[in-house]
């Protein structure tokens, strides 16, 4: 392998808020700030910088000072000091580097395992990155890489399944009682953060409508305009709650603002059609004898929070499952960086050349019929196959040898090489052109 | 083993494979066994309509008469009422309860001894297509109603006990597709039953000049359509939903089953299939 990778950084497990506060990374060009240069041995880098992790992913000379030069960037990017930030930091090599940031896509080493946050921040990171033009063949390829990884861990394992989040699982408690969610309206009582976060996770699983009522009528308005939804007079709290399916209850009410008999006059006009109500509100706003009533279901925050929690502990099993996969895919991507080396991708070359000669020479004998058993005949015709393809192939070879003599361009013309012919067998991906999805026609 | 003999163990045989695939497939959460198991129900479904084809072939309007014959096309039946509710709301769990109780009600077929009703030849027909297809199809979804019924109750206790939703739970589908099976055999169920046990009144005004003779299956009968007609009347006027309909269902049901089975096989009765 001659690049090196390096990933060091500091998350929530290893630092403090204040101090990932502190040595955050937000819009930083590692070029203009002097990351990449030849003095540091970088040639590539990528800052990740989120609330609860900053990570510095470079590939470069394999050198011991690069890990102090990257410090040292890094404390001076935040005017830091080199050791307070040394004492936080986690660094990983190559192989190591590759695994860590496989689980970080794959969102195995987030604080809430499988959340899907991360690897939409960690696109991010990486499209800055292309743009700042700090990224090469080997970032280019291990990011690539990572995406996928974490959607096969996502397709493959149940890590990111279960509602983790108050908000998330009410909304899947929603789907267990009235099933498709795009013919219900729900209602929030009271505007607060919390009930706007589970609005918008109910929006997002297509509840067709969004009332609104708070005691601040302008506040509810404001909320409104936000969400799309309707903002209600709270006077009309009951008889507009008739057409909610779900009731988001958070007013900050020190007594209940909902009881037993407002909800039997209001299931009476709904014609028992079934309400699901959440109550996050602490104290509570609803009357827990509610959930006695017929077709009615009351969960407060508590009884949420249980949910989550249970969800959370199937996660790490299947957390486990998750690990394998990227170990799977540490693995070849190591065979893919140790084909970056000239001579296996010479033989990779020749031997597809070949491959493509013969099974066209067994197409031609079989066509030949009888004159094919004359031995002479078939030497004749393998000799001539097997010279045309290695000659076909010369001058590819020989402008990938003079190039490989070049410092910087020889990695990049093995990779394009080895895409061009496809010499790591890899399926087009999904969002390729459809020209580049039809089946390969290349060795017929 | 002649040809019906050969039928017969054929859709036995598709009928356990496709109950035991269904039962399977929600055992493991396989989707591959799902289709297996519909694959299985389907061919075995075409079978039986064969079977059911070459018996009224062989024995014509006589065949309506036999005990093996009513059976056979009772399990037909909830097949079908099955496969309808299943292409309606795309709930493939209703085959968990239609493809046992086929099995069962299909296997009584096949292993009565040939007893028969003498039924007058003028109202066979009639007394088919009124009677027996109605009354069929309207306990057959009634069959569905209580299964379903059975599992909104296990699910909204879960949900309202606030209890694990875990396992075979998790797969489960909403309750309100539940009670939608539950409002389609009542909408559906309600009116058959009801034209069904009208035109068996007619039938016997025609036969013995008395609409009613206090024979324990008409009673019974009675009683199921007065229960039935309860459901109804709540669902349709008092908006009933959910918990109060699907007990109704069951109880409805086993009623049925009762009426069915018990009363045909041991009182003394005219439904009887003793000669």
């Amino acid at each position: 392998m001659n690049q090196s990778i390096c990933l060091l950084g500091l998350n929530h497990r290893t630092a403090p808020v204040e101090v990932r506060e502190r040595y955050a990374l937000p819009d930083v060009d590692p070029r203009d700030q002097g990351l990449i240069a030849a003095k540091s041995g970088v040639k590539e880098a990528m800052i990740l910088s989120t609330c609860n992790r900053v990570e510095l992913l470079t590939v470069g000379r394999e050198d011991k000072d690069t890990v102090r030069e990257i410090l040292r960037f890094w404390a001076n990017c935040c005017g830091g000091d080199v050791h307070e930030l040394q004492d936080h930091t986690y660094t990983h090599r190559n192989l190591d580097a590759v695994t860590h940031l496989f689980s970080v896509a794959s969102s195995l080493d987030s604080m809430v395992l499988g959340e899907p946050q991360i690897l939409g921040q960690l696109k991010q990171a990486y499209r800055s990155s292309v743009k700042q033009g700090a990224s090469g063949v080997v970032l280019n390829r291990l990011l690539h890489k990572s995406f996928s990884v974490a959607k096969r861990v996502r397709t493959e394992t149940k890590v990111a399944s279960n509602a983790v989040s108050i908000s998330f699982a009410a909304v899947e408690l929603a789907k267990r009682i009235f099933g498709d969610l795009s013919s219900q309206t729900a209602m929030l009582v009271g505007a607060g953060e919390m009930a706007e976060l589970a609005a918008t996770h109910l929006l997002s699983a297509g509840v067709k409508r969004m009332l609104i009522a708070n005691r601040t009528h302008a506040r509810g308005c404001e909320l409104a305009s936000r969400i799309k939804g309707e903002a209600v007079l709270f006077a009309e709290l009951f008889e507009r709650m008739a057409e909610a399916d779900i009731v988001i209850s958070s007013t900050g009410a020190t007594q209940t603002v909902i009881q037993r008999r407002d909800i039997q006059s209001i299931m009476k006009r709904r014609r028992n059609r079934p309400m699901f109500f959440i109550d996050i509100a602490v104290p509570r706003d609803i009357d827990p004898d509610v959930n006695n009533l017929d077709n009615i279901y009351l969960y407060d925050i508590d009884d949420l929070k249980e949910v989550v929690e249970e969800n959370l502990g199937q996660r790490k099993t299947e957390a486990a499952k998750a690990m394998v996969i990227v170990q799977e895919e540490t693995e070849k991507f190591a065979c893919w960086l140790r084909s970056l080396d000239l001579k296996p991708t010479i033989l990779d070359l020749l031997a597809g050349g070949e491959r493509i000669a013969r099974k066209e020479l067994k197409k031609t004998l079989r066509r030949l019929g009888s004159k094919a058993d004359d031995p002479e005949v078939s030497q004749a015709l393998e000799t001539l196959v097997l010279s045309l393809a290695h000659k076909l192939y010369h001058q590819p070879l020989d402008f990938l040898k003079r190039r490989a003599q070049e410092e910087d361009a020889g990695t990049r013309y093995i990779d394009v090489t080895r895409r061009m012919f496809n010499l790591d067998n890899e399926p087009p991906s999904p969002d390729a052109h459809p020209d580049r999805r039809k089946p390969q026609s290349s060795e017929e | 083993m002649n040809l019906t003999e050969t039928l017969e163990l054929a859709v036995l045989a598709l009928y356990f494979l496709g109950a035991v695939l269904h039962i399977l497939a929600v055992l493991i959460r396989g989707p591959l066994l799902r289709s297996g198991g519909q694959i299985a129900t389907l061919l075995g479904f075409g079978l039986h309509t064969v079977d059911v084809g070459l018996y009224l072939a062989r024995y014509g309007s006589d065949a309506l008469g036999h005990g093996p014959f009513y059976f056979s096309l009772m399990a037909w039946t909830l097949i079908i009422v099955s496969l309808v509710l299943n292409w309606r709301l795309r709930m493939h769990f209703l085959a968990l309860t239609s493809l046992p109780l086929a099995l069962i009600v299909y296997s009584f077929a096949t292993t009565l001894p040939s007893m028969e009703v003498i039924l007058p030849e003028s109202f066979m027909g009639l007394w088919f297509g009124l009677h027996i297809g109605t009354l069929f199809l309207s306990i057959c979804l009634l069959a569905m109603a209580a299964s379903a019924g059975a599992v909104y109750l296990f699910l909204e206790n879960k949900i309202k006990g606030k209890t694990k939703i875990t396992g075979l739970s998790k797969d489960l589908p909403s309750l309100s597709l539940f009670d939608q099976v539950n409002a389609w055999a009542v909408n559906l169920g309600f009116p058959l039953f009801t034209v069904g046990l009208l035109s068996g009144f007619l039938w016997a005004h025609f036969t013995w000049e008395r609409f009613f003779s206090w024979d324990p299956k008409e009673v019974a009968a009675i009683i199921v359509w007065l229960l039935f007609a309860f459901l109804f009347h709540q669902r349709l006027v008092n908006g009933w939903r959910g918990r109060k309909p699907a007990k109704l269902a069951i109880w409805i049901f086993a009623l049925s089953l009762v009426s069915m089975l018990g009363i045909n096989f041991f009182l003394e009765t005219h439904h009887s299939f003793q000669p």
